[in-house]
């Protein structure tokens, strides 16, 4: 055996891995499996399944309903990761152009919240966009500035405010760590060449931050799609997005094929922009990111 | 230099300075937004009155009434239990397989391999819930919680749950311990084998201590992640199992107290000294880091 | 005590394949016990392949490695009589000075009060008295190659590979490594395998020199050999300077005579076994075997061969003069001639001279070995 073990690497670095693919292998290949196998069979009355392959449940995907969910999901992740590069590209901007001591400081500063638990900052939110109890109303209306209370609660502003609270820095890093890399000798030199603020901005910054911004996009992107806990806790039970429905799937209306199916969907999506992500070098100017 | 030229020269400064002001005042308000949530949520905590946005005075009764709820010291209780036997298993396992994947360049499945190691951190949390339920309730396996004797302990091991986090926090594990190894010299392996030492014994003398700062850094990870994971812990709970995050979503289900603010102060705090100790061995491992040229 | 018969270290027909690249092809060699051996080559020559092999880094995928007789087969490292000295060094960082020197005998369970004796003597030895409770990084690099030569020597190996161990270190320290590794070898005797690709270490250092190209052992014998009597094209370019004169084969045999570009006539003292009459090949002569003279002065007679041309270049190099001269044919050779000597400084830029040299300084070879 140690002669073999010798004389084949591969059986070492087998032997390493077979405690956690083993366990990789039971518990996240297999029940994927069984969720695309799934999402092909029938329902049964029971809530189980009948072995009868199906294209009935990606059909009903399509049903104006459901459709109109993903749809909407899809509407929400977009605009997550769209004002989270409006809003955070000048941010990595801004922390980009600090003397260095202070950069790293800063990257930490930002980091600190992100490592907090997301369902607590999902609360957070939830105590100041409440329509009568939460605190930003509360405190307009007792100042006077506004006599009915803004609807800032239970609506698309505040699943795409909650997300984009969370995943921001998401967005930030690897933008950042884009920007740091450029050399500033570049913009010394674009500059020399008559190039105004904005001109060295469009023409030199931008094209270069812009595996950043591909890599921040789609890390901010795929979790939104598939949100779950900020729909539930600042959607007031009235928006629903896709993880919702899944869950109900699952939990309330127990029809797992269809619930499959639409998992299936969610994470072929997510696969695609995944590719995207790595087709376009995205990760390797992500790698802070992760 | 002409008076015009100074002119437009003071203009132009006028203007820069002006940049720089609004964008410090961007990056001020930028950082006001990220900490302001969570500073507002941790003052009214101390509220004293049930609302959690019209302040009414300072007090600790929503801390001492979460002390006091059962059900939360449970909660708590499990959140830890999960999470240590979730880190060290993940922890181990982790290991071993970034060891194979660092230190054995091409072998047949690796790539296959590479990948099964690498979906689980790419994967949404939600999608993840769902398989691991789908295969619970299918498998037969189920989401009780074994009772075990330990040492005069009585034990309640919610396994379904453990499970879960072990599966998603292998991938974090070797992610980590993979960049450690990335950086360490392989001759230092060679060398210890050409001075006599076994395989096993050039791993628990060379490899193992040089690569200890990853496997901590990735266990510190995988215990974050595990105490903070919400989703996957829905899912995959018994009836009436809760985590911290489980039963803190289950309070605003119910109503919104000061409690809840209470509840989640404590978990910002423990966050809070998770990073800290971080950042301190980071600190230490650089020290060393710079020592080990 | 070994038997002086058997070759500390004997390779056999090896070969070493990684996927279709062939990084030693076919070596056979055999090392003497108490020899200073050395493997030269350029860089990717096979020839840190080839000791890794000898060390068990490697495996053979074709052939067989012998260290004192014994077949090492598939032994990994740790069971094989011998110790390396790496190119980086390789110290454990975690561990002090004298921690890592005692790492070989730890593992081999010695003693703790011999262990330390060994160590202390082991640090004279190589002049680091007092350094036991240091660590790697607080070491120069002079200092971190004595410590990773005095771990391995500690061991008391049969042989003692070194992979290019001075490369990291600037020239007036490696010149005096170099000098201090000799006396240790010579001191405890114990047969060293060199590997390097700086030939003027090789020269100075070692008792017999194999000098190898793309995987294959060109040449093995002892510097002098190496040096005045280059069996191939590479070996001759490899060692020291030479002048390359492509020409024309006219005759071999008893008497070798060839034909330059230019029309001169060369007789020479050697050509390689393969070539005949009417081959294309290279005509080769060190510079220092050189001499110039005046048109009408030089020496005539067979044992001379005799080349016109122009001073294109007069370089001083201290010790000596370097001339460039254009022939005729088109190329040019280099001509040294020390400083002491009367001929030195006496030409110009642009003044026709004939280079003489002795014949039998003249070796023929074939033009693609």
């Amino acid at each position: 055996m140690n002669d073999a073990l010798r004389r084949y690497p591969a059986l070492r670095a087998w032997l390493l891995l077979a405690p956690s693919f083993l366990w990789l292998l039971l518990f996240f290949i297999i029940p994927l499996g069984i969720i695309v196998v799934y999402s092909f069979l029938q329902r049964d009355v029971y809530g189980g399944v009948i072995w009868e392959w199906t294209l009935d449940n990606y059909r009903r995907v399509f049903d104006p309903l459901y459709f109109k969910t993903f749809l909407y999901s899809l509407w929400i992740a977009f605009l997550t990761a769209f004002f989270s590069l409006l809003f955070g590209y000048p941010l990595a901007y801004f922390i980009a152009t600090r003397p260095e001591r202070i950069r790293n400081a800063l990257v930490l500063a930002l980091m600190i919240p992100f490592w907090t638990n997301f369902l607590v900052r999902t609360y957070a939110w939830l105590t100041l966009l409440r329509t009568n109890t939460g605190l930003i109303n509360v405190w307009l209306m007792q100042w006077g500035i506004i006599d009915k209370p803004l609807p800032l609660f239970g609506n698309t502003f505040a699943i795409t405010l909650g997300l984009v609270y969370g995943w921001m820095p998401d967005m930030i890093l690897p933008i950042y760590a884009a920007l740091e890399q450029i050399d500033h000798r570049l913009l010394e030199a674009a500059e020399d060449l008559y190039a105004s603020g904005w001109q060295v901005f469009r023409r030199v910054i931008w094209p270069l931050s812009l595996p950043g911004v591909v890599a921040g996009t789609m890390l901010v992107f795929i979790p939104s799609l598939g949100a779950f806990v900020t729909p539930a806790i600042l959607g007031g039970g009235k928006r629903l997005m896709i993880g919702n429905v899944i869950t109900n799937q699952f939990l309330g209306a127990h029809d797992w094929p269809f619930g499959s199916a639409l998992s299936v969907l969610m994470m072929a999506v997510m696969l695609l922009a995944t590719l995207v992500y790595f087709r376009t070098g995205g990760e390797r100017a992500g790698q802070g990111g992760l | 230099m002409t008076a015009a030229a100074a002119k437009a020269a003071r203009q132009h400064r006028t203007r820069h300075w002006l940049r720089r002001g609004l964008f410090v005042a961007y990056g001020f308000l930028g950082y006001a937004f990220f900490y302001l949530p969570i500073v507002i949520l941790v003052i009214f905590s101390f509220n004293d009155s049930r609302s959690v946005s019209k302040w009414s005075g300072f007090t600790l009764r929503w801390y001492e009434a979460m002390l006091q709820d059962h059900q939360i010291m449970l909660a708590l209780w499990n959140s830890v239990f999960v999470a240590v036997v979730s880190t060290l298993i993940a922890t181990v396992l982790g290991t071993l397989a970034a060891l194979a994947l660092e230190r054995y360049r091409r072998f047949p499945a690796r790539l296959f391999a590479d990948i099964t190691l690498y979906l689980p951190i790419i994967i949404p949390d939600i999608a993840m819930a769902i398989m691991l339920l789908a295969f619970f309730k299918l498998s037969g396996i189920g989401f009780q919680t074994w009772k075990v004797h330990i040492a005069g302990l009585r034990l309640a091991v919610p396994y379904s749950v453990i499970i879960g986090h072990v599966a998603f926090n292998i991938s974090f594990v070797a992610v980590v311990v993979r960049a450690r190894l990335a950086q360490m010299d392989r001759t230092l392996d060679e060398a210890a084998q050409d001075l006599y030492a076994t395989p096993w014994r050039t791993f628990w003398r060379v490899t193992l201590p040089l690569m200890m700062p990853g496997v901590l850094g990735g266990a510190l990870l995988a215990f974050t992640l595990s105490l903070d994971d919400f989703v996957i812990t829905f899912f995959t709970s018994g009836a009436g199992f809760n985590t911290l995050p489980v039963r803190v979503f289950g309070m605003i289900r119910k109503g919104v107290t000061p409690k809840i603010n209470a509840v989640s102060s404590l978990m910002l705090g423990f966050s809070l000294l998770l990073v800290t100790l971080a950042l301190l061995a980071a600190r230490g491992n650089q020290d060393r880091k710079i020592r080990m040229f | 005590m070994s038997d002086a018969s058997i070759p500390a270290v004997e390779l056999r027909d090896v070969v070493k394949r990684f996927d279709d690249v062939v990084a030693v092809d076919h070596v056979s060699l055999q090392i003497a016990p108490g020899e200073f051996f050395a493997l030269l080559g350029p860089s990717g020559s096979g020839k840190t392949t080839t000791l890794r092999m000898i060390g068990g880094f490697e495996l053979p995928t074709e052939g067989e490695v012998f260290i004192e007789g014994e077949p090492q087969g598939y032994k990994p490292p740790y069971q094989r009589p011998v110790n390396t000295v790496f190119q980086n060094y390789a110290l454990f960082p975690h561990m002090t000075v004298a921690q890592n020197i005692a790492f070989g005998l730890e593992m081999r369970g010695v003693p703790k009060d011999e262990i330390r004796r060994r160590v202390g003597e082991m640090l004279d030895l190589v002049r680091l008295s007092g350094y036991e409770k240091r660590r790697p990084h607080q070491l120069s690099g002079g200092e971190q190659q004595r410590v990773a030569l005095a771990r391995a020597l500690i061991n008391q190996p049969k042989v003692l590979l070194l992979d290019e161990p001075l490369g990291a270190l600037d020239l007036k320290l490696r010149k005096a490594m170099q000098l201090e590794l000799k006396a240790i070898q010579e001191q405890v005797g114990i047969t060293f395998v060199y590997v390097t690709h700086d030939q003027e270490e090789a020269i100075t250092m070692a008792d017999r020199i194999a000098v190898m190209n793309h995987g294959r052992v060109l040449q093995v014998g002892p510097p002098p050999e190496v040096y005045e009597q280059p069996h191939t094209l590479f070996v001759a370019d490899f060692i020291g300077e030479t002048n390359f004169i492509p020409v024309e084969v006219l005759r071999v045999g008893a008497t070798v005579e060839v034909l330059t570009a230019g029309g001169a006539r060369l007789q020479a003292g050697w050509a390689e076994p393969s070539l005949n009459a009417g081959a294309s090949a290279m005509a080769a002569v060190r510079p220092e075997r050189m001499r110039l003279y005046r048109p009408n002065a030089a020496p005539e007679g067979r044992s001379w061969n005799r080349v016109e041309g122009i001073v294109r270049h007069v370089i001083y190099h201290g010790l000596d003069i370097r001339y460039e001269i254009h022939l005729a044919g088109g190329c040019s050779l280099h001509v040294r001639l020390p400083v002491g000597h009367p001929e030195a400084g006496a030409f110009q830029r642009g003044e026709h001279v004939i280079v003489v040299w002795p014949s039998e300084a003249t070796r023929v070879f074939r033009r693609d070995s």
